[in-house]
């Protein structure tokens, strides 16, 4: 049962999830970290994500190459709309943010079902087959997930370490008025910051519904998974949602292959909540001075 | 905290709160005489069970008010619904208990939940409780659908029977859940009234502040959250006797949001604001019966409409309402 090979195996599919787990959280707590915004609409934004993949590679061909960053790009774009009709209503503003996203969230949703129906669909996985690594078998779609991942978190910490714009995101998250007495334009910052967190949602959206499955209501389970993977590292840690996916991908992969995935659920929920407990500012965050 | 001062509520409006509070009385008296003669005007089935309805969810809207007024939202009153529908359905059917030991039995256990973890919970302060309620709720309901020996699974259980003939009118369970929901929400608005009414309000102001004057804060917190849990599950008994089937879908996060919903949009501050969101929401879809698919559209564009421009719902719209008009009046408010 613990054989090295399904060991590997096993790992391999942690990698995947933690990927994509990480991507999905990593743009929750930006928005936390910069607007104090906590965005209950991110499973549906990722939902509209693998909407886009699939209309983008499905129905029009676009070379899957292309159609990955290109939904993602699409579904951040419009997303402004929202940003300026709802989400800058709540910047700021904790408690109102939660509850009035809750309700983006189920109005998103609901559109979807009436647009594109209740109903599950699957996106084909461009590439198929699978690579022999020594006793090891790596599915190629498992393979494009880690690199799209990697590569667009790669992207992502280029972004902030190397650029003027990425040096002041992180100023802002760390503080907003100190970075507005440095010069630095919040409100433009805040709306950089928006289109990178639902960039990555919506990317992390197509990737979880091709590996998963496609439909109105998959934004459920990412949304939920943003949530304690932000929480086990702590709320607006970036380096901390990078140890919280990654912890969770593996815990889900490890505990739900060997025991099933409702014992996962329960042991990551449990330790999640006793971490709370415990340290509710998570592993890496700083306590909030109240 | 930073959830206090975004939850500043209004200043109060009235002048004289003792003939504010004549009033609610009067108010409160004119909607229970409603109810009560509701059933002499021969209004169908339908009316009945739709008022029925209304009256079950109120209880859960109002016990969640208790909550809320403390400062939190708990996403897990859903669960606790379900743990008392379960707990009144099984001690009826595989322990034999009588009726009005099931209810007894439904409002303690979740109330025993509630005790138990409250002491715990209730130290995180508002998005952290939020989260981990979120989280609770769905372990609460993941061990619904688990635990199929006992709950029946997803299946859930069906052919609850009726505890006695009397019950199987409508007329009769619709007096028997009225008489239950006046007892519960006058408990919560007698609550609400006394002095820890005002504890709670201190509470929610400033816990530090009430902490430093003497208020036994988590002592409080705890005792508020227990009697909610164990409310929202003498309302969860009634469902299942009412609609005599319970699965764990009626309890998911679905159902603690609806709760959420009905007390956001009616207005947070005043026991009357979740009273008339559980009207405004039992109601309005019966009126949108063509368009099922828009009703939760509807919903979420309220809450977020709600939470953007009129943090005190419907009741703080009209209290506001009224303060405009006094003043055009050239009244002195």
């Amino acid at each position: 049962m613990f054989s090295p090979v399904i060991l590997g195996q096993v790992l391999i599919n942690g990698i995947s999830l933690s990927a994509i787990y990480i991507l999905v959280s990593l743009g929750f707590t930006l928005l936390f970290g910069i607007m104090r915004v906590v965005n209950f609409a991110h499973g549906s934004l990722a939902m509209l994500g693998g909407y886009a993949l699939f209309f983008l590679y499905t129905q029009y061909h676009v070379p899957y190459a292309i159609a990955v960053p290109l939904a993602a790009l699409v579904v951040a774009t419009l997303s402004l709309v929202l940003e300026r009709m709802v989400y800058r209503w709540f910047y700021q503003k904790m408690f109102q943010s939660m509850i009035g996203l809750i309700g983006l969230d189920m109005a998103l949703y609901s559109t979807a079902a009436i647009i594109w129906g209740p109903n599950e669909r699957s996106i084909p996985s461009p590439v198929s087959g699978i690579y022999h690594l020594g006793p090891l078998f790596l599915s190629s779609s498992k393979l494009v997930i880690i690199f799209t991942a990697a590569a667009t978190l790669l992207a992502f910490f280029a972004f902030t370490h190397l650029t003027r714009q990425g040096l002041a995101m992180r100023a802002a998250a760390q503080d907003v008025e100190t970075a507005e007495l440095q010069g630095i334009h919040t409100d433009r910052i805040y709306i950089l910051a928006f289109f990178i967190a639902i960039f990555m949602a919506a990317l992390a959206g197509g990737l979880y519904a091709q590996n998963y499955t496609l439909s109105p209501f998959m934004g459920e389970r990412p949304l939920m998974m943003a949530f304690v993977a932000v929480i086990l590292g702590g709320m607006g840690s970036i380096p901390g949602v990078a140890l919280g996916g990654i912890i969770l991908g593996m815990t889900e992969s490890f505990v739900g292959t060997y025991f099933g995935s409702t014992t996962s659920t329960f042991v990551t929920f449990g330790a999640v909540i006793l971490i709370l407990i415990v340290r509710p500012w998570g592993l890496l965050g700083t306590p909030e001075a109240s | 905290m930073a959830v206090v001062e975004e939850f500043a509520p209004p200043a109060p409006t009235a002048a004289d709160p003792a003939s504010a509070l004549r009033m609610k009385a009067v108010l409160g008296a004119l909607l229970a005489l409603c109810f009560l003669v509701l059933p002499l005007l021969r209004p169908g089935e339908f009316i009945l069970s739709l008022a029925t309805t209304l009256l079950i969810t109120a209880i859960a809207t109002t016990s969640l008010h208790l909550i809320v007024r403390l400062g939190s939202v708990s996403l897990a009153h859903g669960a606790f619904m379900g743990l008392g529908s379960y707990a009144a359905v099984l001690s009826a059917m595989k322990l034999g208990l009588p009726f009005p030991l099931a209810l007894i039995v439904s409002f303690l256990v979740p109330a025993a939940l509630g005790l138990a973890v409250g002491p715990v919970l209730l130290r995180l302060s508002g998005k952290y409780f939020v989260l981990v309620t979120f989280l609770m709720g769905e372990i609460i309901r993941l061990i619904f659908v688990s635990w199929q020996s006992l709950t029946g699974g997803s299946n859930g259980i069906f052919g609850i029977p009726y505890p006695y003939k009397a019950f199987a009118s409508h007329t009769v369970f619709y007096y028997f859940t009225f008489v239950l929901a006046a007892l519960c929400i006058g408990l919560v608005a007698r609550v609400l009234q006394s002095e820890i009414g005002r504890t709670m309000d201190a509470i929610r102001e400033d816990s530090r502040l009430a902490q430093c004057s003497g208020i036994p804060v988590l002592r409080t917190k705890v005792a508020i959250f227990t009697l909610s849990c164990g409310l929202v599950g003498i309302s969860g008994a009634l469902f299942a006797y009412f609609v005599r089937y319970i699965d764990p879908t009626s309890f998911s996060i679905t159902q603690s949001l609806n709760f959420v919903v009905m007390n956001v949009v009616g207005g947070m501050y005043q026991l009357a604001g979740p009273i008339v969101g559980t009207v405004f929401f039992v109601i309005l879809p019966e009126f949108l019966r063509g368009y099922v698919d828009f009703q939760r559209i509807i919903f979420g564009i309220c809450l977020v409409v709600v939470m953007a421009a009129l943090p005190g719902g419907i009741v703080g719209l009209i209290a506001r309402l009224r303060l405009l008009s006094n003043k055009v009046m050239g009244e002195n408010p």
